[in-house]
C-alpha cells in the first residue's frame, strides 16, 4: 500500500507562522504524524511520500497547489492519500480539503483526512470526504491517527463503513438505508414515550437549515416593468419538447408566448406527478395567467409581458437540482433584462 | 366498545371442493369463490393462485392486500359502508386466519410516477426479505373485468371481489376454537392517571390526488369533505378504513389497517401499564392551503380537547405534501402542550439529508424516518409468474431493477416497516 501524506508547515517540521508562505514541496517518505501514521497502518503500508506546504501559501494558490499535487501523487502511483489531522487550524483543512476532495475525483483513490468540527474545512467538504472528528486537541494526535488509519484500511479492502459514531468520522449530510430491528411504529411510540417522560430521544432525520433569501428591492414603476411568468407546475408544450421529468425534474424550459393571449388545453399538457392536472389541461392560463397579464398589459397595468415563460416540474425535487436550475433560471431572467418574475405553483 | 380478535393460525391454503379449516390447513372451496366473485356483472372471469412463503413467485401489480377475516354474528358488520351497512365497525368477535392474504391484482401496469410494474409481491430471495407480506400465504384474486368498463368501475369490482373473497375465507374459521382470543378496549378517561395519556393520528388519503369516482376510503366514502373525524382504535383494526386506489401514493395497504403496527403498538404500550392509550383521528392531507389550515387545527383540536392528550403520534399518506399537513399538526399540538413524535418518509432522492424533509419546525423534533430512497434490487426470473395477462407476467418475469418502493410492504407507512434512514 503506497501512501502519500499531505502536511502544513508546522506539522511538516518546516517551522511556525513565519514559514506559512512556504510553497510545495515533497519529501520522500514519512514525516512527523506520518511516522505514526504509517505504523498504524500496518506492515503492508509505506509513506512513500510527503507533502508539506505553507498555509498561507496553500490558501491563496490552492489551484496550483492542487495541480502539483495531483501531479506528484499520480507519478509515485499512490494507492492511499491521507491529509492532517489539522485539528482547529482552518487554513490547513481548507487546503486538505481542496487537495483530498481533488484527489479523490480526479486520480480515484481513497481519501482520509482529520479536522475538528469547526474547522472551516469540515464544513465544505465533510460531504464528498471522510474526515475524521479530530476534536481541537493536537495532543490527541495518537488516538485521531488510529482513527483515520482504521477508516483508511477499511476503504482500501472495500469493507463497508459504519455510521459516524461507529467510524469517527464527521457526518456527510448524506442518508442511506438500512434494516433494523424495530417497526417504524414500536420506535414512533418510544420516541413519543422518551419525549413526554422527559428523557432523551434521538431524531432519526435532522430538518435542515437555510440562510433566509434577503427580499428584493420592490419595483419602483410596475408601469414601465417587464414581467415574467415563471411556474413549477409542469406546463409544456405538447409533446413535452425539452423531456421535463414529472418528477425530480433536472430539466426546465423556455417556451414562446410571442403573439398569445390566450393559452389552449390543447396547446399544452403537464409533466406533473404531483397534483391532479386535469383543471390545468382545460386551461392552461389557471397554472400560468396568460390571459390575464396581457390584459394588464394592454391597459399599460404593467410595462410588458415577456414573450416566453419558464416552466419545470417541481415534486420531489432535491435541492441539488432546484438550487442549479434556480441559478440558471436567474441567468436567463438577467440576460432578457426582467423587472419583475411571478412565480406560480401548484 | 370491546373488540374479540379470535386467530386461527394459517399454515398452508389448498384448492378443495369445499371450504373448511384442518387445523391450520385452510381448504378454498374455489368454484364457490368463483361464483362469488362473478355475482358482479363488472367481472368476466376470474382465476385464483396460491402463493407460499420462500416459494420462486412473483405477483403484479399488486391492487391490495387483506387478511382474511370474518364477523361473528352479533357484532359490527363486515366491511361496513362497503360490503356492509356503513355503521360502527370494531365491536364484537372477528376471526382472524392469520398467516393468510388474500391478495388482488390488476389488470394494467399502473404506469405512474413509481414506475411501470407497479407495486409488486416478492415470495423469495433479497426483497422478499425486507417485507413481511412475504411470509404470508397468499390466495391471489386475479379478476377480469369488462373491457368497456373505466378504471374506477374496475378498481371498485376488484375491492368488492377482494373483500368478498377475504370474508368467505375466514368463515370458515367461524365454528372453530381460536388458537387465541384477544380483546381490545381502551379505558375509560382517567382511569389510571399519572400514566401519560397518548393518540394517534393517521392521514388515510392525500387529496393533492382526487379520489376516483366511487372510491371507498371510509365506511365506503371517499373522503371528499372529511373534516378530520374521531375513530375508536377499533374500527381500524375491524374495517372502517380502506387504502385508495392511487399505488402512487403508496406505502399503504388494508392490511396494515386491520393489523395496525402504531395501534397495536399503543394497545401495547397500554396494557404494559406505560399509558392510556386515549384514540385516534383520522384524517387527510390537503390539497391547497385554505383546507390545510382548518384540517390541521381540526387534527389538534380533537386531540387536545376531546381526547385530553398528553401526547401524540402521527403518521402520513403518500408523497410529499402530506408532510406539510402532518408538521404543521404536530406545531400546533406542541404550541398547545401536547408532545408529538412523527413518521415520516424520507423524500431526497439525491440521499442528501438536506432534501429529505418538507418542514422545519424546531419543536417538531421527534421524528421517525422510514427509508428507501436507496434500496434497489435486481429481481431474478422467478419459477412462477402470477399476473393478470401475459403482458404484465412477460414485464415481471425479471431480471429487472426494482425500488424498494415498489416491493409492497418495505416502505409501508403504516409503521410496519423496518426499512430505516440513517444519517452519516
Amino acid at each position: 500500500m503506497r501512501v502519500v501524506h499531505y502536511l502544513n508547515q508546522f506539522f511538516g517540521g518546516l517551522g511556525g507562522e513565519e514559514k506559512a508562505e512556504a510553497s510545495l514541496e515533497a519529501r520522500d517518505g514519512a514525516i512527523g504524524p506520518g511516522k505514526l501514521l504509517e505504523h498504524l497502518l500496518g506492515a503492508e503500508a509505506q509513506v512513500v511520500m510527503t507533502l508539506i506546504c505553507g498555509d498561507n501559501y496553500a490558501v491563496e494558490n490552492q489551484e496550483s497547489l492542487i495541480a502539483a499535487a495531483l501531479e506528484k501523487i499520480r507519478a509515485c502511483n499512490a494507492d492511499l492519500f491521507i491529509a492532517g489531522p489539522c485539528f482547529l487550524a482552518g487554513r490547513y483543512g481548507m487546503a486538505a480539503g481542496a487537495l483530498g476532495s481533488a484527489v479523490q475525483s480526479q486520480i480515484g483513490i481513497p481519501v482520509v483526512t482529520g479536522m475538528a468540527r469547526e474547522n472551516p474545512g469540515a464544513d465544505l467538504y465533510r460531504e464528498p470526504l471522510y474526515i475524521v472528528d479530530s476534536g481541537d486537541n493536537a495532543a490527541r494526535m495518537r488516538g485521531v491517527l488510529e482513527k483515520m488509519a482504521h477508516l483508511a484500511v477499511k476503504l482500501m479492502r472495500h469493507e463497508p463503513i459504519g455510521l459516524p459514531a461507529e467510524d469517527g468520522y464527521i457526518e456527510r449530510g448524506l442518508i442511506r438505508d438500512q434494516f433494523v430491528e424495530k417497526t417504524a411504529a414500536e420506535r414512533l411510540v418510544a420516541m413519543a414515550l422518551a419525549k413526554t417522560r422527559g428523557e432523551p430521544f434521538e431524531s432519526e432525520m435532522v430538518p435542515a437549515t437555510f440562510q433566509p433569501v434577503p427580499m428584493p428591492a420592490g419595483i419602483k414603476d410596475l408601469h414601465k416593468a417587464k414581467v415574467m411568468l415563471i411556474t413549477d407546475g409542469g406546463l409544456v408544450p405538447k409533446g413535452n419538447p425539452d423531456k421535463i421529468q414529472g418528477s425530480a425534474a433536472t430539466r426546465w424550459g423556455s417556451y414562446s408566448v410571442k403573439d398569445c393571449d390566450d393559452l389552449k388545453g390543447e396547446d399544452y399538457e403537464v409533466s406533473h406527478g404531483g397534483y391532479d392536472p386535469q383543471f390545468v389541461r382545460q386551461d392552461p392560463d389557471r397554472l400560468v395567467p396568460l390571459d390575464v397579464l396581457r390584459e394588464l398589459e394592454s391597459e399599460g397595468a404593467i410595462g410588458a409581458l415577456c414573450d416566453e415563460f419558464i416552466s419545470t416540474s417541481g415534486l420531489a425535487n432535491p435541492l441539488s437540482n432546484t438550487r442549479r436550475m434556480g441559478r440558471e433560471m436567474a441567468d436567463k431572467v438577467k440576460s432578457l433584462d426582467i423587472d419583475a418574475v411571478i412565480l406560480t405553483s401548484t | 366498545m370491546p373488540l374479540t380478535l379470535a386467530t386461527h393460525p394459517i399454515s398452508e391454503i389448498r384448492f378443495a371442493e369445499t371450504l373448511w379449516l384442518d387445523g391450520t390447513v385452510l381448504m378454498v372451496d374455489k368454484d364457490e369463490l368463483m361464483r362469488l366473485v362473478l355475482e358482479d356483472s363488472a367481472i368476466e372471469s376470474v382465476d385464483f393462485e396460491i402463493a407460499r412463503p420462500g416459494e420462486s413467485c412473483r405477483a403484479g401489480p399488486i391492487f391490495d392486500i387483506v387478511e382474511p377475516r370474518a364477523k361473528a354474528p352479533g357484532g359490527s358488520p363486515d366491511w361496513p359502508g362497503i360490503i356492509g351497512p356503513p355503521v360502527t365497525a370494531g365491536n364484537g368477535r372477528t376471526h382472524v386466519l392469520s398467516g393468510a392474504a388474500v391478495t388482488a391484482l390488476r389488470e394494467q401496469s399502473p404506469g405512474d410516477s413509481r414506475g411501470a410494474t407497479g407495486y409488486v409481491l416478492e415470495m423469495s430471495g433479497a426483497a422478499a426479505a425486507g417485507s413481511r407480506y412475504a411470509v404470508l400465504h397468499h390466495l391471489i384474486v386475479i379478476p377480469h373485468t369488462r373491457g368497456d368498463l373505466p378504471i374506477h368501475s374496475r378498481h371498485k369490482a376488484y375491492r368488492a371481489a377482494q373483500l368478498k373473497v377475504a370474508v368467505h375465507l375466514a368463515r370458515a374459521a367461524l365454528d372453530e376454537l381460536p388458537e387465541r382470543a384477544e380483546t381490545f378496549e381502551v379505558a375509560t378517561a382517567g382511569e389510571r392517571s399519572g400514566l401519560p395519556r397518548i393518540a394517534y393520528i393517521g392521514q388515510i388519503f392525500s387529496r393533492q390526488r382526487k379520489p376516483e369516482a366511487d372510491e371507498q376510503i371510509i365506511y365506503g366514502a371517499d373522503t371528499e369533505g372529511l373534516l378530520p373525524t374521531l375513530l375508536h382504535p377499533n374500527e381500524w383494526l375491524d374495517g372502517a378504513v380502506v387504502t385508495s386506489y392511487h399505488t402512487s401514493l403508496g406505502g399503504a395497504e388494508t392490511y396494515f389497517y386491520q393489523n395496525h403496527p402504531v395501534i397495536l403498538e399503543l394497545y401495547r404500550r397500554d396494557r404494559a401499564g406505560e399509558i392510556n392509550f386515549v384514540g385516534t383521528v383520522a384524517t387527510i392531507a390537503s390539497a391547497n392551503n385554505f383546507d390545510r389550515e382548518r384540517n390541521t387545527r381540526f387534527s389538534a383540536n380533537l386531540v387536545k380537547w376531546a381526547l385530553h392528550a398528553d401526547a401524540a403520534v402521527l403518521t402520513k399518506f403518500g408523497g410529499g405534501v402530506p408532510h406539510t399537513d402532518l408538521a404543521e399538526t404536530a406545531r400546533l399540538l406542541e404550541s398547545a402542550g401536547v408532545k408529538t413524535a412523527v413518521q415520516v418518509t424520507d423524500l431526497a432522492r439525491d440521499h442528501r439529508v438536506e432534501s429529505a424533509l418538507l418542514f422545519n419546525f424546531p419543536e417538531v423534533d421527534a421524528i421517525v424516518c422510514v427509508g428507501g430512497n436507496s434500496t434497489n434490487w435486481t429481481l431474478p426470473p422467478v419459477e412462477r409468474v402470477v399476473a393478470a395477462n401475459s403482458g404484465l407476467a412477460e414485464l415481471l418475469a425479471g431480471p429487472f431493477e426494482i425500488e424498494s418502493l415498489n416491493v409492497v410492504g418495505v416502505a409501508n407507512q403504516q409503521g410496519a416497516s423496518r426499512l430505516r434512514s440513517m444519517l452519516y
